[in-house]
């Protein structure tokens, strides 16, 4: 399950050192640049956080628990994950459940209904599975810190409690794919569009 | 999501997504900076609030005092990781998987110190003395120190997100504080405890997060109180 290919991941550490090093020598470059004004009235163009759009934004990550839950339910049942894999397949889709529960109790009889889903290979085989759970994980975890700045600060509070555990759960599976488990410096945001279309791509059908 | 139509969800998704605004700093960044630097990004957007092409010592000027104070905590727990990862990555004790771990980790902890240090310029607060009880020169003091660590950053970082007034500074704090999730999951699994526990990770308040920075001895007041040449081995 464990490659051990320690000259790979050496140089896979080596690699991300110098890039969290870059990673700040941009930030200066940035900070200099014109395209630094611009970002700023960009952020500034941020609906203010409000209840409503608290809910609009709660429908969109329910989706993405959903998508977790299917994912890692038809795995567990057609990818033949073993040993810890399984085991982590396991824990995740307990947690999954509950931020469902969770969302859907904060959302209340708004709540979306559970589309459907295609996952083809993901779920079929373990390998695939790994590679599809990185995946899904990692937008997750840049889904929910992309509506940061949108939420009021007590949704904020809430959604913080799940997307650390999501992190978690990306970190764990990419240890059980050999790769290094965090390999930025910061996690770099997606908007509510872009984690649309990444979900559809890995298997949703809305 | 509307059920009649498809384009319920496209027009719930334009109503979330005002930040078109990301969506269009993603593009204008990709064009400009290779990929790898767009790791700089959140950061940098939170620089570019209150870095107005003055010194870096005005560089905080334009921060709320509370979102100064929440950065020169989070600065601290920082440099607390940062110079934990660095004397263990020193002490050559490290080894295989935990070894490597401990250089990538390290290296991002010093990066997000500097970061801190940039936006905070002037006003940010000097890296304290630190003695780490010998815990960076054994292989499993080591783990057990980093998962404390990482764990108490997550809940530390989550506990005050909330508190952010500045949205590019918060836009920078979310990207951290599940950087430092990861992290923490990381080590745990190299400890041989299971990375990720609970459904929900708990938010830890300031009072209790000190107290339990300062119950560990860790940071030292002034280097010639103890005569101590190299770190001890506690046991």
């Amino acid at each position: 399950m464990r490659r051990n290919v320690a000259t790979d991941k050496e140089r896979a550490a080596d690699g991300v050192s110098r890039r969290a090093v870059l990673g700040v020598a941009a930030l200066g470059a940035l900070v200099a640049a014109p395209l630094v004004g611009r970002l700023v009235r960009l952020a500034d163009a941020f609906a203010s956080p409000s209840k409503a759009q608290d809910a609009r934004i709660l429908q969109l990550v329910l989706q993405l628990e959903y998508t977790h839950v299917a994912f890692y339910e038809q795995a567990l049942q057609k990818a033949s994950l073993q040993g810890e894999l399984r085991a982590f397949a396991q824990t995740a889709l307990g947690h999954e459940r509950a931020h469902v529960a969770a969302i859907k109790g904060a959302l209340g009889a708004k709540a979306g209904p559970r589309p459907s889903f295609d996952f083809g290979p993901a779920v079929r085989n373990p390998d695939e599975f790994k590679q599809a759970a990185i995946k899904l994980e990692d937008i997750a975890i840049a889904g929910y810190n992309g509506q940061a700045t949108n939420l009021t600060a007590g949704t904020l509070a809430a959604a913080a409690k799940i997307v650390s555990v999501e992190a978690r759960h990306a970190s764990w599976v990419r240890t059980l794919a050999g790769e290094v488990a965090a390999p930025e410096a910061v996690d770099k945001p997606m908007t509510a569009k872009q984690v649309s279309d990444a979900l559809r791509e890995i298997g949703l059908k809305a | 999501m509307t059920v009649d139509g498809s384009n319920g969800f496209d027009d719930f998704l334009e109503s979330v997504d005002r930040d078109g605004a990301i969506a269009e700093t993603g593009a204008l960044a990709e064009a400009s900076l290779s990929r790898r630097r767009l790791l700089g990004l959140a950061l940098a957007g939170a620089g570019t609030a209150l870095i107005s092409g003055a010194g870096e010592a005005e560089a905080a000027s334009g921060l709320p005092a509370s979102d100064v104070s929440i950065l020169n905590y989070a600065l601290v727990l920082e440099y607390l990781q940062a110079s934990f990862y660095t004397e263990a990555e020193r002490s050559g004790a490290l080894t295989g998987k935990t070894a490597e771990a401990a250089r990538v980790v390290g290296s991002v902890e010093r990066a997000h110190v500097r970061a801190f240090r940039k936006l905070l310029g002037s006003k940010a607060v000097k890296r304290p003395l630190f003695n780490f009880q010998g815990t960076t020169e054994q292989q499993r003091p080591f783990l057990k120190t980093a998962v404390a660590f990482e764990d108490l950053a997550v809940a530390a970082y989550k506990g005050q997100a909330p508190k952010l007034k500045s949205k590019a500074v918060l836009a920078a704090a979310v990207g951290i504080h599940s950087v430092e999730a990861r992290h923490a999951a990381w080590m745990r699994e190299l400890f041989g405890i299971t990375p990720a526990v609970h459904a929900f990770d708990q938010p830890a308040s300031r009072q209790h997060v000190n107290r339990i920075v300062a119950s560990t001895h860790f940071i030292v007041q002034r280097p010639e109180m103890k005569a101590r040449g190299k770190p001890k081995y506690t046991g």
